[in-house]
């Protein structure tokens, strides 16, 4: 059913803040955006007066419902510890439609997660952009794969050097087995280009490669989890080598290079901050540094790495940016349009735009405000969550 | 002297002073209120504008036991070497150069209770300190209980070798200790009257005996109702104090936590749900609890979630319902309360420490800033 949100302070977040504003959703998507709008006969009316509307809440690294909540191993789909390269593995076969932090995204506002395998593995495997309400993962996806994941520093030397005596034990051996497969994926593809369409001489399908070839066409970035600074100059070295697109996840270390990380334009996805210094790669972590990078014009993205950070909290963790020195805008961007862009899907999601999918978030007080509460999550021109009657809660602190 | 002065004075003592004023003394407080006369030799903070409100208190905590960025060699918090360790001693582990202390500080959160072991059935001694200090002892103030631990950590660290690996495995265990502790008092009094007849020290024993005693109640870990039953059942079959520690359940059985009198330190709230016996972490469970006049405290259970969610963890807990004032006590008074510490601290009143925080808003707002934290009449903690 058609749509209209009115009296609304509207967060577009690509085209500013209206006050009193209206948008008008008919088919799932933004049909209009403005201050002084007729409402079409017909239209169901969610009047947002004192409420702030932003686009649905993105978050840009997480593992909801692969790491599934409330069960143990038998829901623990998270890293396939078997093999350091498991290029050709897939969130999507391993996400819970129906789990309890799909279920509670929605009551953050969260719309859309790039959801990944985790860093354990050298190459990981694909994740995807999805979105955050449905009963089938499949209806639920916007764009598979949308990058392939790739780890480096201690988790993958943890994993196989420190656990099961293999490479990677080094840092040299993370890098070299990342090459190593780099180098595997160019000659695969180069076998299909030799083989010109001719069935008989193409090579044996081998899904990790085709992985991989899909990142050394571009058709998708490498995304790589790095917390310390040696390990992000790493990967910018061997992207260079490779002529890949990366992203740089986690990024702990990120406000040490900034001026390095500045001539590179690589996006950045900081966090969990919302953590302790649990290991020795994140011993230097800071609520600084996704503001010091936003500020040196580095795309900046903010992460839950749910379950690290519950999913539904990421406006908070924005928030303890914002306290930190980020500013209010950059902070928005990075939980909207900077991870739609770096998940592939900004021509749908990211800024309350006419064309766009109609996700929104409706919030009793802004995000960034602790006592805020989410109203209304809508996914595609549907609400999907409603606060409950008995939930509502005016916060006085007198 | 140290004096803060124009403050907005939450006393946690059912007072907020507008341009308050505390005069701190051999780390103190010495008078607190309006329009005290200042000595002239004393230095003075000036406090116009800023909320001024005692240290905060985490209930729970593995801070400095269990050390931020070292792996196993900070890893001090939980002796799996056996699963009734009641000889543990928080002070021989905790290091006062835990990277994580100085969050702790930068949030106002100046008092935790460190207590070992959340997978042990009996882990250890639990004792309070004040988050400051070159040496555990300089910060170690109090034993205060001794921990214990129901659900499935106990059973899945343990269980592939030896008792326990069911939850009546667990139990049984803890009233094994509790027995023999129970045997090994009767040998001490009878040991008063004949020096013959002392037994031989047992460090185990008598920590458990302080809990026989009810010189220290029992903080049990648990989080599924069955698990909170069994708790209770069994600190009533041996009359021992308790206090729940976690309980993502004691919504569902509340009215025997108020029965019962069953103080409950709850979180973290700030929490997803990893294990089977989380799965049911109710937001608003702070309110139901208080509803029902349960004795509350919010925890981090540091480094579960970090010690500097403290206040978030209370704000979370107020945006669910929970009263404002009533969720600054989960975190300052309350936890005191809970703890046996509040004669020292927990508000701002004459004759307790001088433990306090001067931020540019209000503690439960996530913007808000500590600009200073003072443990004991000295500043521990500038922005």
């Amino acid at each position: 059913m058609s749509k209209a949100i009115i009296n609304a302070k509207i967060y577009t977040i690509t085209q500013g803040v209206i006050d009193g504003g209206t948008i008008l959703i008919k088919d799932g998507k933004i049909d209009n955006v403005g201050s002084n709008l007729n409402v079409p006969e017909g239209y169901e009316i969610i009047d947002a007066n004192n409420m702030i509307v932003t686009p649905g809440i993105i978050d840009a690294h997480a593992h909801v419902e692969i790491w599934e909540e409330g069960i143990g191993w038998e829901g623990m789909d998270v890293n396939e510890t078997t093999n350091p390269v498991t290029a050709g593995i897939n969130a999507l076969d391993a996400i819970n439609p129906e789990g309890l932090g799909m279920k509670d995204a929605l009551t953050g506002g969260v719309t859309t997660i790039w959801n990944a395998p985790g860093s354990a593995n050298v190459i990981g495997g694909y994740g995807i952009t999805m979105k955050t309400y449905g009963k089938v993962i499949d209806d639920m996806v916007m764009l598979n794969p949308s990058g392939l994941k790739a780890a480096f520093g201690e988790n993958p030397k943890g994993a196989y050097g420190q656990r099961q005596n293999k490479m990677p034990m080094t840092r040299m051996g993370v890098a070299a087995v990342m090459r190593e497969y780099l180098i595997k994926g160019q000659e695969y593809l180069a076998e299909i280009e030799k083989a010109n369409g001719d069935a008989s001489k193409m090579p044996k399908r081998d899904l990790d490669l085709e992985a991989i070839g899909k990142v050394l066409k571009r058709e998708i970035p490498l995304k790589a989890h790095c917390h310390r600074h040696d390990d992000i100059m790493t990967i910018i070295r061997i992207a260079k080598e490779f002529d890949i697109d990366i992203s740089i996840e986690h990024a702990s270390q990120a406000h040490l290079i900034v001026e390095e990380l500045a001539k590179h334009k690589v996006p950045l996805i900081v966090g969990p901050t919302v953590s302790t210094r649990s290991k020795a790669e994140v011993s230097e972590k800071s609520f600084t540094t996704a503001g010091i990078c936003a500020e040196a014009g580095i795309p900046v993205s903010i992460m839950t790495d749910h379950p690290i950070i519950p999913v539904h909290h990421l406006h908070l963790a924005a928030a303890m940016c914002v306290k930190h020195g980020m500013k209010e805008e950059q902070a928005l961007e990075a939980i909207t349009i900077n991870p739609a862009r770096t998940c592939g899907v900004a021509d749908r999601v990211g800024s309350i735009e006419v064309g766009k999918d109609a996700d929104l978030a409706i919030w009793t007080r802004h995000p960034f405000d602790v006592f805020t509460q989410v109203k209304y999550t809508i996914i595609d021109g549907e609400i999907v969550y409603t606060l409950p009657q008995e939930r509502v809660n005016e916060v006085d602190l007198c | 002297m140290l004096v803060i002065k124009n403050g907005k004075i939450i006393t946690m003592a059912n007072q907020v002073i507008e341009n308050g004023i505390i005069l701190v003394e051999d780390g103190k407080i010495k008078e607190i209120g309006q329009d005290l006369a200042i000595p002239s030799n004393a230095e003075v903070i000036d406090a116009t504008g800023k909320y001024v409100f005692p240290g905060l208190i985490d209930a729970h905590t593995n801070i400095g036991l269990k050390e931020g960025v070292l792996r196993w060699e900070g890893a001090d918090h939980v002796e799996q070497t056996e699963a009734v360790v009641p000889q543990m001693r928080p002070i021989d582990g905790v290091n006062p150069f835990d990277p994580e202390l100085g969050d702790a500080l930068a949030t106002g959160v100046t008092t935790s209770l460190i207590a070992p072991g959340d997978v042990n059935v009996i882990g250890g001694i639990g004792s309070v300190f004040k988050l400051t200090g070159k040496t555990a002892d300089i910060m170690f103030r109090r034993d205060v209980c001794v921990k214990a631990a129901l659900g499935e950590k106990p059973k899945n660290i343990f269980g592939r070798k030896k008792m326990p690996s069911t939850r009546m495995g667990t139990a049984y265990l803890l009233r094994k200790a509790l027995s023999d502790a129970k045997e090994y008092q009767n040998k001490l009094e009878l040991g008063k009257e004949d020096k013959d007849k002392m037994p031989k020290r047992d460090l185990k024993l008598e920590s458990l005996v302080k809990v026989l005693n009810q010189e220290l109640p029992l903080h049990i870990h648990a989080h599924r109702a069955d698990d909170i039953m069994t708790a209770i059942r069994i600190c009533k079959e041996y009359d021992v104090k308790m206090v729940l520690v976690h309980a993502y359940e004691a919504y569902k059985v509340v009215d025997r936590l108020a029965e019962n009198n069953i103080p409950v330190i709850f979180g973290p709230i700030w929490s997803c749900r990893w294990q089977v016996e989380t799965a049911n972490l109710q937001l608003d469970t702070p309110k139901v609890l208080a509803d029902h006049n349960v004795s509350l405290a919010l925890t981090t259970a540091h480094p579960d979630k970090p010690i500097f969610m403290l206040p978030t963890c209370a704000s979370l807990a107020v945006r669910e319902g929970l009263n404002p004032y009533a969720a600054l006590e989960a975190i300052t008074i309350g936890a005191a309360r809970i703890l046996g510490i509040d004669d020292i601290v927990g508000s701002l009143e004459v004759g307790k420490d001088a433990d306090i925080v001067i931020a540019d808003g209000h503690p439960l707002q996530i913007m808000s800033n500590v600009e200073k934290t003072i443990i004991e009449g000295k500043v521990v903690y500038s922005r």
